[in-house]
């Protein structure tokens, strides 16, 4: 029997010990890349350039995805609104720097609305938010042609329920690419 | 045949009889809006909140007082190999009676009951019937059937209306619209009335892919669902022509919303390619079945529009401004045209009605300035001056079916209490109104009488959308 009743403590004792050990000890530091010595055979330094430039193939790709992110991300409205909150407005301006650097890339809008009230009325609502989105893109300079629009009214719910939570994200607008998907440059250059 | 006054009968009816117009027969209703007179089904209304609500209009759920007159319905007999058809006969035209909201319907009555060939007057007046309808079935030289129906009046015993009804066999796909168009002729026998037992109801709904919407049509007994169209995308807002022959609607098929016109017969869709951007929504058909209204949204231009579908031509443009003017539906006469606009502000859109040329528009919605209101989705009556839409009444947000009055700016009928409820459209008889509903087992397409506020369901727990009865369909 004293081995169980000892057995308790200890045990707390070794996990409190444990527990207060504090802060997980640090990752250990990569180790320093030694600059390797520099044969000069033509192959190494052919390889290392080419490591070098698929690394920065992969890091404007990285971007390039990034860009095209903020070219999709949806916006949202108000309740019976069609026009632009700030925070909408907001990402409507990232989208602009990005599509005056991408000339050859061109978005479909698409306009929702959330399920309440007439649905052939939420179609028209719809389409309205999807023109206050492009009047406002247009008034930066861009192209009104490289907008093609179309509302779903309530018929295509992001999220398929009946609360406020719902129908705050039903009520969108979503961007499609539609062309030069892969010629979306990243806002300031590559 | 009209009803007639009765002496000895229970009836409390000491206001006008039955007869004359749906337009009459509400106006001596308007006079008891405010004594409040609940159906079972549809729970308590104060009337008295809700006035508090919208100072000015008077709200109100109007009901009959609960008489129905009998019409007993004697066995049919068959001849001449009718007898299998005339059961079923019978049963269409029983369950038709009992869905036009106007009788207590006497039918499976026992044969010990019912007599032999002669009708004993005495006894079905005791019985408490104000009609008898007596009919046989006999089979024709071709294959289908002659319904013999003669309809008595129990109180000047005697037979005021016959008739002689051609109906195909019982698995001839017209054989129940063939019935149902005897069961219209007894309602236009008994009050003077349209029915609207002929006749269909056109709705988009989700179809077996879970994904997309097609065009479907059930008859309005809630038989023969039928899918119409395969367009595999989204479609909505279906408008019956006059004659009944095609149905215009809108689809994303080709495109984000184009108007189709469909051939119900042939199954000819064509679209109408009339614009190069912008959407087309709502088509409505004048009486004439030869032009469509509708709604362009966005593009160069947008507003109420016309076209004339069988010259294909002539594109006008009936109201003007860059907003939402949308969902057209003409009067009976085709002179003016009721819809839905947003000129107050896009959350308060309402209900107008102009000249269907274009013009000044009046409102007949019941909005104030800084108020909530939010009415859409109007019907005019193919009655009269009646103009069916949905609105939101309480707080809560729920939408329910309401009713104008041309020329009664201020009073609504209120047809609905329970759930949420949109997009009515009007029976062919002008009383009844299909509707769709929200409850808490899910979505449906529910009927309701504005004479008794009787509610049936039609279509439930389907993802159904904006509805639009038929016109009486005719023979053929």
């Amino acid at each position: 029997m004293t081995h169980r009743r000892l057995a308790v403590p200890v045990l707390v004792a070794a996990l409190w010990a444990m527990a207060c050990r504090g802060d997980p000890p640090p990752p250990p530091t990569p180790p320093v890349e030694e600059e390797p010595e520099m044969p000069d055979t033509a192959g190494q330094g052919a390889a290392a350039a080419a490591a070098a430039a698929a690394a920065a193939a992969a890091e404007a790709a990285a971007r390039r995805a990034t860009a095209v992110a903020t070219l999709t991300e949806t916006v949202y409205f108000d309740y019976d609104e069609s026009e632009l909150r700030p925070d909408a407005e907001q990402v409507l301006r990232q989208k602009v720097e990005i599509l005056r650097g991408s000339p050859a890339v061109q978005i479909r809008i698409e306009g929702h609305a959330d399920e309440r009230g007439s649905t052939e009325y939420n179609v028209a609502l719809g389409q309205r938010r999807a023109e206050t989105v492009r009047q406002f893109l247009t008034d930066f300079g861009l192209n009104a042609d490289r907008f093609a629009i179309v509302s779903y009214g309530e018929e295509r719910p992001a999220v398929n329920q009946s609360n406020e939570t719902a129908w705050a994200r039903n009520r969108r607008a979503e961007f499609v690419v539609t062309a030069g998907e892969d010629q979306v440059n990243p806002p300031g250059g590559d | 045949m009209r009803p007639n006054t009765r002496n000895g009968c229970d009836s409390q009816r000491d206001e006008p009889r039955p007869g004359g117009s749906i337009p009459g027969a509400i106006t001596s209703w308007w006079l008891i809006v405010l004594a409040v007179i609940l159906a079972p089904a549809s729970g308590l209304f104060e009337v008295g909140a809700q006035e508090r609500e919208f100072p000015g209009v008077e709200l109100g759920l109007v009901y009959e007082n609960g008489f129905a007159p009998a019409i007993a319905i004697r066995p049919f007999t068959g001849r001449f190999g009718g007898a299998a058809a005339a059961a079923q006969v019978e049963a269409i035209i029983a369950r038709d009676l009992r869905y036009s909201d106007r009788y207590s319907v006497m039918d499976s009555i026992p044969p010990a009951l019912a007599g032999g060939d002669g009708i004993d007057y005495t006894l079905w007046d005791r019985l408490g019937a104000v009609w008898l309808l007596n009919g046989s079935v006999e089979g024709s030289g071709g294959g289908g059937y002659v319904v013999d129906l003669q309809l008595h009046d129990i109180v000047y015993t005697q037979v005021t209306d016959r008739g002689r009804f051609e109906v195909p066999r019982p698995d001839d796909p017209g054989f129940r619209m063939a019935v149902h168009r005897i069961s219209d002729a007894v309602v236009q026998w008994t009050f003077g009335e349209p029915g609207m037992a002929a006749s269909r109801i056109a709705f988009p709904m989700t179809r077996d892919d879970g994904q997309t919407k097609e065009l479907y049509i059930i008859d309005a007994d809630g038989e023969n669902l039928q899918r119409v169209t395969n367009h595999r995308d989204l479609i909505l807002s279906p408008a019956w022509s006059p004659d009944g022959s095609r149905i215009a609607f809108t689809s994303y098929k080709d495109g984000p919303a184009l108007i189709y016109e469909r051939n119900l017969a042939t199954g000819d869709e064509h679209a109408l390619n009339i614009i190069r951007d912008g959407m087309l929504l709502t088509p409505a058909y004048h009486p004439n079945g030869d032009v469509l209204a509708f709604n362009i949204q966005g593009g160069s231009r947008s507003g109420l529009f016309t076209y004339d579908v069988r010259r294909n031509c002539c594109l006008t443009n009936i109201t003007e401004g860059r907003r939402i003017d949308i969902s057209p539906s003409y009067s009976p006469d085709g002179r003016r045209l009721a819809f839905n606009s947003n000129r107050y502000g896009d959350a308060v859109p309402q209900i107008f009605v102009m000249s269907s040329n274009g013009g000044d528009a009046e409102l007949i919605s019941p909005y104030r300035y800084g108020q909530q209101g939010y009415y859409t989705s109007p019907d005019w009556s193919p009655q009269g001056d009646l103009v069916a839409f949905h609105g939101r009444i309480e707080r809560s947000g729920l939408y329910q079916i309401l009713v104008a009055r041309m020329g009664e700016r201020g009073r609504l009928l209120q047809l609905t209490s329970e759930g949420n409820n949109e997009d009515p459209s009007w029976a062919p008889d002008g009383r009844h109104l299909v509707f769709r509903g929200d409850r808490s087992w899910g979505r449906g397409l529910f009927i309701v009488d504005t004479g008794t506020g009787a509610i049936r369901v039609l279509v439930s727990g389907m993802d159904v959308s904006v509805p639009d009865w038929s016109p009486a369909l005719p023979g053929g």
